[in-house]
C-alpha cells in the first residue's frame, strides 16, 4: 500500500470516528420519552 | 542539439519535479502519523471518557469508607453545600434544586417549556412542565442528563446507584421535601406511562441508559418521608 492510499484509507477512518462521536452524543441529548 | 540554455532549464524542471514528489510522499507519509495519532485519541476518548465518573464515583466512596463514615443524610449534604459554595453564590443557595447523597448529587432544578428542554438540561435537573409539582401531590417527573461527550457531566450518571430506601431531597420553593426511594427499573424510551399523573404523591426520576446507545430509559420513584 502506497503512503497515499493509506493517508486516504486513514483519512476516511478519522471521519467515520468523528461520524460515531457525533452519533452518541446525539443520542444522549435526547432524552425525553415518546 | 539542444542549447546549452534549455539544458539548463530542462535540468531545473526536472528538479523541481523531484522536489514536488519527494515532499507530496513526505506530506503523504507524515499525514498517515497524524491521522493515526488522531483516531487512536478520538476513539480512546470515545471508550474510556463514560467510565470517569465511575472512577471518580469509587474514589469518592472509597475515601468515604476507609473514614468509616455514611452516606450523608439530605441536610448534611445540603449544609455542606452551602459551606463549599463560594460566598458570590450564597445569595442563591435557596434556589430550587435536587440533593441526593448516595449520587453525592446537589443539583439546581430548572423549570421550563419543553422546547427549552436542551438548554435547561444542561445546565442541571429539569422537571417536566407538564407534570405535578412536590407541593401539589401526584407524579412528579424530573429528568436529568445521564452522559454526553460535549456537554458538562450529566447530573444523573449515578441514577444507577440508587438503592431502597435512599434518601432524595427536593428544594422547592423554599420548601425541603424529602422523598425514599421504592424502585428503580429500566423501560423503552417510548414508554411515557412513567409521566402520567399518579393519585398518589410521588416523584419519578428519570434518565437515558445505557452509557454508550442510549435507547431505553432509567426510571427511579420514590415516595414523600414528608415536607418541612
Amino acid at each position: 500500500m502506497t503512503d497515499k492510499t493509506k493517508f486516504f484509507v486513514l483519512l476516511g477512518l478519522l471521519a467515520a470516528s468523528l461520524a460515531l462521536l457525533w452519533y452518541l452524543d446525539s443520542n444522549a441529548q435526547n432524552i425525553l420519552l415518546g | 542539439m539542444q542549447k546549452p540554455g534549455s539544458a539548463q532549464r530542462l535540468s531545473n524542471l526536472r528538479s523541481i519535479r523531484y522536489t514536488y514528489h519527494y515532499m507530496s510522499r513526505q506530506f503523504y507519509h507524515r499525514g498517515s502519523h497524524v491521522l493515526l495519532a488522531l483516531i487512536i485519541l478520538i476513539n480512546g476518548y470515545i471508550i474510556a471518557l463514560p467510565f470517569a465518573p465511575t472512577l471518580w464515583y469509587w474514589w469518592q466512596t472509597k475515601s468515604q469508607s476507609t473514614a468509616g463514615g455514611k452516606p450523608l443524610t439530605v441536610r448534611a449534604a445540603s449544609a455542606k453545600a452551602v459551606k463549599d459554595t463560594p460566598q458570590a453564590f450564597h445569595a442563591d443557595a435557596h434556589h430550587d434544586g435536587l440533593v441526593i447523597p448516595r449520587m453525592m448529587l446537589n443539583t439546581p432544578l430548572f423549570e421550563g417549556p419543553e422546547k427549552d428542554n436542551f438548554n435547561l438540561l444542561n445546565k442541571g435537573a429539569w422537571r417536566l412542565p407538564f407534570a405535578s409539582t412536590p407541593g401539589e401531590g401526584g407524579n412528579t417527573v424530573i429528568a436529568g442528563h445521564r452522559f454526553s461527550y460535549t456537554g458538562p457531566r450529566g447530573v444523573f450518571y449515578y441514577l444507577d446507584k440508587l438503592r431502597a430506601n435512599d434518601e432524595i431531597g427536593l428544594w422547592y420553593k423554599g420548601k425541603l421535601y424529602l422523598y425514599s426511594v421504592q424502585s428503580s427499573r429500566t423501560v423503552k424510551a417510548t414508554e411515557v406511562s412513567v409521566q402520567q399523573p399518579t393519585d398518589d404523591a410521588r416523584l419519578t426520576l428519570y434518565t437515558c441508559t445505557p452509557l454508550w446507545n442510549p435507547t431505553d430509559r432509567l426510571v427511579v420513584v420514590a415516595t414523600p418521608k414528608g415536607a418541612n
